[in-house]
Parts: C-alpha cells; sequence; structure tokens
C-alpha cells in the first residue's frame, strides 16, 4: 500500500530535485549497462546456439534485453539532454557501470545459462521494487520490462533444471560455471554510491541489503531442490566502489568489438 | 509469428484421399494421375503419394534453401556486435534471428520429406550438398550488411516470391511467410545503405566499395540461363521461373534504385535494351560460380570450419536434450 501511495504522490518528469539528478542517473546507468552488456554477450549465440529453436529464443532474449537497455539510456537521455546511442556507445570503457557478474564473457552453453538465471532471478527482485518508485517515467517503464522478464525467468529455470538433472557433462559444467560466476551474482543488487539518497527521496523503494536478503530467500530453496547452493559472495561484488568497477578482459574485448564501427567516426551518422 | 498452416487451408485427410494418386492403383496410374494433377495446378501435401523424382527433387531444392538460410547467418552474424547504434544492433539481430527461424521452418519441409535435420546438417558441413555463392563470400566492412540486407536479400526474394505458389503445398506456405518478413530486412538494408550513401566522404567510398564487390556474385546468384524445355523442377511447378527470368527482374527493380542514390555498378556494359526490354550485361563468371558453391569460394572453408567447430562445442548440449543417439 505505501508503495502504491508512494507511486501516486511521485516525482513528475521534469519535477526532479537537481540533488537527486546524479544519483537517478547512476541508476538508470547501472540497469542500462547491464542489459546492455548481458545483451551484447548473449547475442553472440545468435547463429552458433546448440539447436535451431534455441538460436530462435536465445536472440529473443538478447533483443529483449538490448530494447530495455535502449529504453533506460533513452530515460537517461532525457534526464542529461543528452543522446541513448551517445551514452551507450561513446564512453571510455571505465565508464561503463555494468555490474561483476555480467562482466564475465558469455563461456559456454552452461555459463550462459547460469548466468543468465542469476541475473534474471536478482533482475526480477530489483525490478519488482523499482515498480514503485517514486520517478513515474522509471516504474512505467519497469512495468513493461518486468512483462518481457517473465519470459526470461520462464527459459532460465527450464534451462537449470534441466542441467543440474542430467548426471556427467551437463552438471558437471553447470557446476563449474556457479563456481565462477556464482560469488558476483549478488553484485547485480549491490548498493550504488549514492544508494542513501535514492531510498530517502523512494526513487529506489526498498534497499540493496533487503533486496539481496528477498533474492537469496528466493533462490535458495530452488537450487536446494536441485542438490546445489550458490558459492558465498565475493567481497568485491557487495562493495559499492567494486561491485560496476574494474571491468575485465572479457567486457574489454566486447568493448574493442562494438566500437570498431562507430569508432570510425564518432560523429558520422551510422 | 504467422503460422505458415493459417495462410492457406490444408485438405482434410479425408477429402485428399479421394485423391486419384493416393488410392490404391498401379504405380503408372498413380504416376500419370499424379502429373496430370500437378501440371493442371493442383497442390501436393507432405502425405500425398509421389514420384521419387518429385520428392527428390523438391528434397533437394528445399534442403539447399535450408542450407543457404542457415550458412546466410555467418557472414552478418560477425558483425552483431559491430552495430554501430542502438537501432542497428537490434535490427540486425532480428533480422539474423529470422534467417534462423527460416532455417528451422525450411529444415522441417525437408524432414517431412524423409531426410533428418541431422543428416542434412552432416551434408552440408561434409561438402555433400550446396548453399547459395554469396555466402562463400568474406564481409570486411559495415556497408557490407547494408548490401547484403538490401540486394543479396533482394535477389532471394525475387525468388522466393515466385515460389509462393510452389506445387508443393508446405514449402509454398512456408515461403509466404518467409518473403513477408525478408521484405523487411530489405527495408532494414535500404536504410543502412542510404544513410552510408548520405553520409560522409569516407562512408560513401565505403558503400561503393562494397557494391563494386559484391555485385559480380549477385549477378551469378540465380544461375547461367537454362533451357526451360529441359528444366525438371519447372515442368513439377516446383518453381516458376527460369535464372534468367529472376536476374531481370532483379535487374529492373534495383538497377534504378541504386542508381538513384548516385552510387555505380562495376558493370559497363549494364543497360536496358529498348528493344527487347530485356537487361543486357557482362557476361557473369559462371566458372567463379561452380567454384564457389562447390566449396572454394574464398570464405567457404572458414564458414564450413567454424560451423564444424560450434557444433561441436555444443554437442554435449544436444545430447543433453535429445539424447545421445539423435545428437549426431
Amino acid at each position: 500500500m505505501t508503495v502504491q501511495a508512494g507511486r501516486r504522490a511521485g516525482i513528475e518528469p521534469g519535477a526532479l530535485d537537481s540533488a537527486l539528478q546524479a544519483p537517478l542517473g547512476e541508476l538508470l546507468l547501472a540497469l542500462a549497462d547491464d542489459d546492455f552488456v548481458l545483451g551484447f554477450a548473449d547475442s553472440e549465440w545468435t547463429g552458433i546456439a546448440p539447436h535451431l529453436e534455441e538460436d530462435v529464443a536465445m536472440s529473443s532474449l538478447a533483443q529483449d534485453e538490448l530494447g530495455h537497455a535502449s529504453a533506460y539510456y533513452g530515460l537517461l537521455a532525457g534526464l542529461t539532454a543528452g543522446d541513448a546511442d551517445r551514452i551507450a556507445y561513446d564512453r571510455p570503457a571505465e565508464a561503463f557501470r555494468h555490474c561483476r557478474l555480467v562482466d564475465h564473457g558469455r563461456g559456454d552453453w552452461a555459463r550462459t545459462m547460469t548466468r543468465r538465471w542469476l541475473y534474471d532471478t536478482a533482475n526480477a527482485v530489483r525490478l519488482e521494487a523499482l515498480a514503485g518508485s517514486t520517478d513515474r517515467l522509471l516504474a512505467d517503464l519497469v512495468v513493461k520490462v518486468r512483462r518481457e522478464e517473465t519470459y526470461h525467468l520462464l527459459h532460465g529455470e527450464a534451462w537449470l533444471e534441466r542441467l543440474a538433472s542430467h548426471a556427467g557433462e551437463p552438471r558437471r559444467r553447470l557446476l563449474e560455471a556457479l563456481e565462477l560466476v556464482g560469488p558476483d551474482a549478488p553484485s547485480v543488487l549491490a548498493p550504488l554510491p549514492d544508494e542513501a539518497a535514492l531510498v530517502a527521496a523512494g526513487i529506489q523503494p526498498i534497499p540493496s541489503v533487503e533486496l539481496i536478503e528477498r533474492w537469496s530467500a528466493r533462490i535458495g530453496p530452488v537450487l536446494a531442490g536441485l542438490g546445489l547452493a550458490l558459492p558465498p559472495a565475493a567481497p568485491a561484488a557487495l562493495d559499492p566502489a567494486t561491485a560496476r568497477s574494474g571491468h575485465g578482459p572479457a567486457f574489454l574485448a566486447l568493448y574493442t568489438e562494438f566500437s570498431l564501427v562507430r569508432g570510425l567516426d564518432r560523429a558520422a551518422t551510422w | 509469428m504467422t503460422d505458415p498452416l493459417a495462410l492457406d487451408p490444408v485438405l482434410p485427410e479425408r477429402e485428399r484421399s479421394r485423391l486419384p494418386f493416393n488410392q490404391e492403383r498401379s504405380h503408372d496410374e498413380r504416376y500419370r494421375a499424379f502429373e496430370e494433377h500437378v501440371l493442371a495446378g493442383g497442390k501436393v501435401e507432405a502425405g500425398d503419394w509421389m514420384p521419387d523424382e518429385y520428392r527428390t527433387s523438391v528434397l533437394r531444392f528445399v534442403e539447399m534453401h535450408a542450407n543457404s538460410e542457415l550458412m546466410g547467418v555467418l557472414p552478418e552474424r560477425d558483425w552483431i556486435l559491430r552495430a554501430p547504434t542502438l537501432r542497428r544492433k537490434l535490427a540486425l539481430t532480428a533480422k539474423i534471428q529470422d534467417e534462423v527461424g527460416h532455417a528451422q521452418l525450411l529444415y522441417r519441409v525437408a524432414e517431412d520429406l524423409g531426410k533428418p535435420r541431422e543428416a542434412m546438417i552432416d551434408d552440408l558441413l561434409a561438402g555433400r550438398t550446396k548453399f547459395h555463392n554469396v555466402f562463400h563470400y568474406p564481409t570486411r566492412t559495415w556497408a557490407d550488411i547494408g548490401v547484403i540486407a538490401w540486394l543479396v536479400d533482394a535477389a532471394a526474394i525475387v525468388a522466393q516470391q515466385a515460389l509462393r505458389d510452389s506445387s508443393y503445398a508446405p514449402y509454398a506456405r512456408t515461403m509466404k511467410k518467409i518473403c513477408w518478413e525478408e521484405s523487411v530486412h530489405i527495408m532494414h538494408g535500404r536504410d543502412v545503405v542510404v544513410t552510408l550513401a548520405a553520409g560522409t566522404p569516407a562512408q560513401r567510398a565505403m558503400v561503393q566499395e562494397a557494391l563494386d564487390r559484391w555485385w559480380p556474385p549477385l549477378m551469378q546468384m540465380h544461375g547461367p540461363r537454362s533451357d526451360r524445355a529441359k528444366d525438371r523442377d519447372l515442368y513439377w511447378r516446383i518453381k516458376a521461373k527460369t535464372s534468367e527470368e529472376l536476374r531481370q527482374e532483379f535487374l529492373g527493380i534495383y538497377v534504378p534504385r541504386v542508381r538513384e542514390l548516385g552510387l555505380t555498378l562495376p558493370d559497363p556494359e549494364l543497360r536496358l535494351d529498348p528493344d527487347t526490354h530485356q537487361w543486357r550485361y557482362a557476361e557473369p563468371d559462371w566458372a567463379e560460380l561452380r567454384s564457389v558453391v562447390t566449396g572454394h569460394g574464398p570464405a567457404s572453408e572458414a564458414r564450413i570450419g567454424f560451423r564444424v567447430a560450434q557444433r561441436e562445442e555444443t554437442r554435449w548440449v544436444r545430447e543433453t536434450i535429445l539424447g545421445p543417439v539423435m545428437a549426431a
């Protein structure tokens, strides 16, 4: 109820306190960069997924993420009088604010699916909270995004179960993936440096510590049911100073690739 | 997505069984009845009786088409990560997804004719079956992505539109859906080309260079002129037009559109003959076409090698879903 009341009394477009602009910008950038980088990495499967039906499905997931990223960049562009493409493409690699979980390369199919499931479940908790944001534009967008994310969750869970229940190579690869990316999974929900201001204004209605608890409570039983457990969080994945910075070689390679054409002439129209 | 089955009604089993070639008769009687049906414009469904020659011809035709969709993914796929704006990235990913979807639909049509999908992919990767010449060439710049989506897809759609009335009904229905999606690709491709042609001098040079490079394979794409009377695929109405008819149609629509953008085509002989209303052009290099489609194109080995490696890398996933026997 309080969430609903908050929405009705929400911050209308253009009425944002100037002190909140930077923190809201950081939140939008985190949301956008997560989906942008994950969408880019997952789009690498287009044309080479394990079989044709899965290829089409994976490509849809990647397009959804890119569509969401595009919409978040659009909100940010509106906030800063910028341009979505320039924000997305024309930054140095170190200015990207995606979380450590999506900073890993796509890896094999098991890693892609494990990472997707961890991301989708954490993102669902984050979006559920942001649907009640006092920032009306953000809240409205999140409602739309959540509709598509429902299918991502179903797809990810089906693969998690499939891999976990096949002894031998599938389960072994799943365990390896969980060990590699699992410690970074909470980084999706790690606090942003200015979280206190966002929470106080109701832009982020629920503090990240509570979001992480909710997420753990939700995925714990699913993993336990499959005889799995999430490895302990990496300290860097929870620290606001490191959860979304210090990107590794996989992202730098991706960055080089997606800057290749645009970097020929950043002033040109493409 | 349109369900291809929703496009054209399929006769119920009871009605199809009344067709004379579907009844218990001698082979020769059935053959004659089938021939009469097809030559009069009748359609054939997957469950119908059909002569071996017809089944083999349709299968070969559809399989090559499916292979081309599958291999056609690779030249563009290299540029998914490099697409220079959010909109281009989404459009390109969606286009390539469509091609994968087309491959899936076409392999299903071919499977119903009796060849399992994995066997078709085995044959493709072993070089025993073919795919279109244009997919044996490398992509070098972002302009290639525009030229492929605009002109390669346009050349393909000219051929595919003529297949919407194929005598093999499952193929004809699939082509209706595919043609609709291809027309969206052409708009995306044209938009990329127009943007570059209207851009900086370097962008304009980039698109002209791509056009110069892609034009010879495009002229070869529909194949050498053939004798209408001797073409069995035309006889069985699997396809409706000869190579030359398709090429003329393509040139008639797209040469003016390319020139409208102030771009040139690298063929000094290319012109519309005012007397015959046929396009005249320098004879395409048919030896190159033969060499390319038999796996000796500039990117043939790399493309097949990449597919083989990717298939090997994901074999364990197919085995997880399908079991080890099916997932070759």
